[in-house]
């Protein structure tokens, strides 16, 4: 199992700017016109939600529930906002435990993560090699497996209803360890290990002053790539809270559904809220995000 | 009623904050307690959390298994109470101090039965109760020269009402055929039995009682009289608000659900009516208990107590919600004489209250829910592909019999 | 299972009293352990007891009765709603799955070489879905499948009009949610929707390690953007697609928020719609029978573990070729 997933992840080499595609096709095939056009519709498409979403946010449950329905943005924005708070009356708070539950997994992350990745890339210790197989064996096991059990610990712990539920479980991830050694074996020479070493420093001093300020772009990816997966997080949450006021954003959204009437246009709109923040970190960074995830760990 | 309350009140010295888990529309009913509970005890405060029904079962199961995060006071819903009631969290209220036992006979006998475990533990309390009644728009039946008798007197009668409907107005007489099994074969019951099972655990679904439901409910669908909408559905409250659909037969309380948020436009159209063939069912209801692992336990009785035994307050939460009262005393209150405006100045509440007399004290079991999926995927297939009905009552009993475990 | 008695660190025979340095990186990685142990590896080892036993938890430890493998059996023959659920789940995996690398194959390709400073733009578009919640995008998914409202069948209707196509089109609306005929492809298309522009991304990357003088010596000897695709392309990717697929096989197999939120969380009118995790997830907290939740964990990885292996055998040998 555990040489399955080294092999797997063996093609991700990192991506330099010399292959990284062809400036411009030289001549275009009569065919390809066509393609061009399908990818352009199959564009359109997947982008068709997001416009529907952004539309119906701004439109009455009478005006979305009519045929055909509205194609273009309507001014019940407000409306639905107030109808929004009205069924979910927490839902600022709901948008502040999203964030601190993403920001808080992030930041741990990304110091375990890298820390981790640090030592299996310039640390010597026994049993280095095993151990980061069997890190990365982890990562075949599947977790809903676990998810009964779970319950029961976080009832155990007294963790029910409390969002260290899950940011604690979700504060170092395999995925990140791997990201981290791949990068750090990539863009930390050795000697520069070495020659801090003989000034005296000691491995923790060496991993904040001269190892963290050189892994930046990895960190970046990582936690772009932590944020969202905590952010949009659905099972661990609905397993764990109890309370509305202490949902994250997924639950909140989830409880205007089956109670009868669903007020579509405010659920429109709370999703909009909900992928904003999303879609804003995407537009800023979506080449180093998808040249990260492509490449597993990218020298810029 | 103020012995109880002078013992528990021994109890409120310091500040205590109670929590009551509920789902929605029960927690407006027990919104409506707080005022006359605090003046009782000034020291408590009463914190209401409400889910949708099917995650509060959900989260209240998982956190009876943790045994921890639980509220004071839980409430049930009469779907899942066989499930609840056998659980080892809920305290048997027969148990000291509570002795609910003495206090018990003040309630309706059918849904007190119901709480109660296979073991005869008192698990939970009745709050309110569903009789079954037929909700239906007097306008639309103007419309197409129909009276509430048509509807009432036997089923060819209602499927006859339904087709002249159809065909005067295009509105349908019910929103789904298998709204009219679920009457059906709640409907015409003996004390202890049970909806899908008899009193030993043995599946009933063969029995004439569903073979005549599913009938009824083919005929219903072959008229073209069922709108094919699943309730509780965007094209159930639309198929109401745009008048595309007449009637619909369920417990009282969709009352309140139609006046607070279906249809509250169409006031003064809508009426109650006795359920067809003169049958009598309890559809749905609520119930509250307290888990083991409570922190405020005493409170949480007195809170209890105070939902379901103070006739003040379960009035009120009839009057507000309809929720039909489980207490006796309320019941039988003039205040169910009243007229009611958004049913066209009717009566409405006597009706129920003479309904709720007639209603068996039906037994339930853990797996009603587990018989009622497996049925209705039956029903599905006789109504959409013509699946003969006794093999498709043989199929849910074999299936029930798969599914149930007991040990 | 090795990496618990290897985690905790070995005494390696100290040379001086505090040789902290030779500690120093089991420190460093002992998070990810300690993390691992108490809410990876613990519950694993408890979902394996709590399948041979019947427990009502609220009980507590004493209550928990030793069945055996009765929870197994349970399961495997008579609970008819597993069963149906795994055929959905396979059903919903491969009707959503196959398609993915259908289209994201050639759509890598087609984005790799014909597609200049607008490359990025397009990827960035196919991408979206995939970062988004799937929470929020399922319930708009939901109004869009609407039966008299949806923008869905207001496409379909119009396309009616149509010559050709027309014919094809369903006579009514489709009750996408509640017609059990039909749920399974509405959660098919949200997580074909989803998942394609991931897999676009993952065979990008591929590309980039294709060397680029290979093909343009191919393009100048003249031969086609097919064939260069099918014949220099395509063995190269071929490790990626193993991955690829993995990843759609291990996450389709476990599907859980995309029917669950289409649904409305309860599987859809004759469990049309309810997924082998769904099924779990029902089990263990609407019925409260955390044992044979517990078992059909097990069983739904057995079956995940055997397809994964299946593909192993199928995409995963030929690559040495």
């Amino acid at each position: 199992m555990a040489t399955t997933s080294s092999h797997a992840l063996a093609p991700t080499a990192p991506l330099t700017p010399s292959n990284r595609g062809w400036s411009k096709p030289k001549r275009i095939e009569a065919s390809q016109w066509l393609a061009y056009v399908i990818v352009g519709v199959g564009a359109l498409i997947m982008f068709a939600p997001f416009y529907f979403m952004f539309v119906f946010a701004t439109h009455t449950n009478t005006g979305i529930l009519s045929v055909p329905p509205p194609l273009w943005f309507g001014d019940a924005l407000g409306e639905n906002l107030k109808i929004l708070l009205e069924r979910l009356p927490y839902f600022w708070q709901n948008i502040g435990w999203s964030f601190y539950v993403a920001l808080a997994t992030t930041a741990l992350n990304l110091f375990f993560c890298s820390l981790a990745g640090f030592a299996f890339v310039h640390l010597e210790f026994a049993g280095r090699a095993l151990l980061f197989k069997a890190i990365m064996a982890t990562l075949l096991l599947p977790t809903f497996v676990g998810m009964v059990p779970t319950v029961l610990i976080m009832g155990w712990f007294g963790w029910m209803n409390e969002h260290r539920a899950l940011i604690v479980p979700g504060a170092c991830g395999a995925l990140g360890i791997f990201m981290m050694r791949q990068y750090i074996g990539s863009s930390v020479p050795k000697e520069l290990i070495e020659s801090a070493r003989l000034d005296g420093c000691n491995d923790f001093t060496i991993y904040w002053r001269i190892v963290l300020p050189l892994i930046g772009p990895a960190m970046g990816t990582l936690g772009m790539i932590t944020f969202i997966g905590s952010w949009n997080n659905f099972i661990s949450p609905l397993l764990v809270f109890r309370d509305m006021d202490r949902y994250t954003v997924p639950l909140a959204l989830r409880a205007l559904q089956g109670t009868g009437q669903t007020p579509w246009g405010a659920i429109c709109a709370g999703a909009a809220i909900a992928v904003l923040p999303l879609l804003a970190l995407f537009v800023i960074s979506s080449r180093r995000l998808i040249e990260g995830l492509t490449a597993g760990a990218v020298k810029q | 009623m103020l012995a109880f309350v002078a013992q528990a009140s021994a109890f409120g010295a310091p500040k205590i904050t109670l929590t009551v888990a509920t789902f929605p529309d029960l927690d407006r009913a027990a919104k409506l307690a707080i005022p006359g509970f605090k003046k009782l005890y000034p020291d408590v405060d009463v914190r209401i959390s409400a889910l949708s029904a099917e995650d509060h079962h959900t989260a209240m199961i998982t956190a009876l298994a943790g045994g921890s995060n639980l509220p004071d006071v839980m409430a049930i819903e009469a779907r899942f109470i066989g499930q609840f009631a056998e659980s080892a969290g809920l305290i048997d209220l027969r148990r000291a101090p509570y002795n609910a036992e003495a206090r018990s006979t003040q309630l309706a006998k059918f849904a007190l039965a119901a709480g109660k475990s296979s073991k005869g533990a008192m698990a939970a309390l009745p709050v309110d109760v569903g009789p079954g009644t037929m909700f239906y728009r007097a306008d639309l039946l103007a419309k197409a020269q129909l009276k509430e008798s048509d509807l009432t007197g036997s089923w060819e009668q209602f499927i006859d009402a339904g087709k002249k409907l159809k065909a005067s107005t295009g509105a349908y007489l019910v929103a789904n055929a298998v709204d009219i099994k679920d009457i059906y074969i709640r409907a015409s019951l003996a004390d202890g039995e049970g909806i899908y099972f008899d009193a030993n655990g043995k599946p009933v679904v063969t029995s004439p009682r569903f073979e005549k439901a599913f009938e009824i409910a083919r005929a219903a669908r072959q008229a073209g009289i069922d709108a094919r909408i699943k309730a509780w559905t965007n094209e159930w409250s639309e198929g109401f608000r745009r008048d595309r659909v007449a009637a619909q037969m369920m417990g009282a309380w969709l009352g309140g659900h139609l006046q607070n948020w279906i249809a509250p436009q169409s006031k003064g159209a809508w009426r109650s009516a006795p359920l067809p063939n003169g049958m009598f069912a309890s559809w749905g209801g609520s119930f509250y208990a307290i888990p083991e692992k409570g922190r405020h336990k005493e409170m949480a009785w007195a809170f209890l107590q105070y939902l379901v035994f103070d006739k003040a307050q379960q009035i009120e939460a009839f009057r507000q919600l309809d929720a039909f009262p489980s207490l006796l005393e309320a019941q039988s209150d003039p205040f169910v004489d009243q007229p009611i405006e958004y049913f066209g100045g009717t009566a409405v509440r006597q009706q129920w209250s003479a309904a709720v007399r007639k209603i068996p004290a039906v037994d339930v079991d853990r797996y009603d829910e587990a018989a009622r999926e497996i049925v209705d995927a039956q029903l599905e297939k006789v109504l959409d592909r013509g699946k003969d009905i006794k093999q498709a009552l043989r199929d849910a009993e074999r299936d029930i019999l798969r599914r149930v475990r007991r040990y | 299972m090795s990496s618990l008695s290897a985690s905790s660190p070995k005494p390696v025979a100290p040379k001086r009293r505090f040789d902290t340095r030779r500690l120093m990186p089991y420190l460093f990685i002992s998070p990810f352990f300690i993390l691992f142990g108490i809410f990876g590896l613990f519950p694993l080892l408890f979902s394996v007891v709590l399948s041979l036993h019947s427990w009502d938890p609220a009980a507590g430890f004493e209550a928990m009765r030793w069945v055996g493998f009765d929870n197994y059996t349970f399961a495997l023959t008579r609970d008819d709603w597993l069963h149906a659920s795994l055929y959905n789940t396979l059903w919903i995996a491969l009707v959503a799955g196959l398609p993915q690398h259908l289209i994201a194959l050639p759509l890598a390709y087609f984005l790799h070489t014909c597609f200049g400073r607008w490359r990025n733009l397009v990827v960035g578009l196919y991408f979206l879905p995939f970062i988004t919640s799937t929470v929020a995008i399922a319930l708009v998914f939901s109004a869009l499948f609407s039966k008299d409202f949806g923008v869905v069948n207001s496409i379909l209707a119009a396309f009616k009009s149509v010559p050709l196509v027309g014919a094809i089109m369903p006579e009514q609306s489709v009750d996408w949610a509640n017609n059990p005929q039909y749920t399974k492809w509405m959660i098919s298309f949200v997580v074909f929707w989803r998942f394609v522009g991931w897999n676009t991304v993952l065979y990008l990357a591929a590309l980039q390690t294709v060397p680029r003088d290979l093909l343009e010596a191919a393009e100048i000897d003249g031969a086609s953007l097919w064939r260069r695709f099918r014949y220099i392309v395509l063995p190269l990717l071929k490790p990626m697609m193993f991955f690829a697929v993995t990843l759609t096989i291990i996450g389709n197999l476990q599907l859980f928020e995309e029917p669950f939120i289409l649904t409305g969380g309860t599987g859809g009118t004759d469990q049309a719609g309810k997924t082998a995790a769904m099924h779990m997830y029902w089990v263990a907290f609407r019925e409260g029978d955390f044992g044979t939740a517990s078992a059909i964990a097990w069983l739904l990885f057995i079956v995940i573990a055997a397809v994964t292996g299946l593909n192993n055998r199928l995409l995963g040998q030929r690559e040495n070729d």
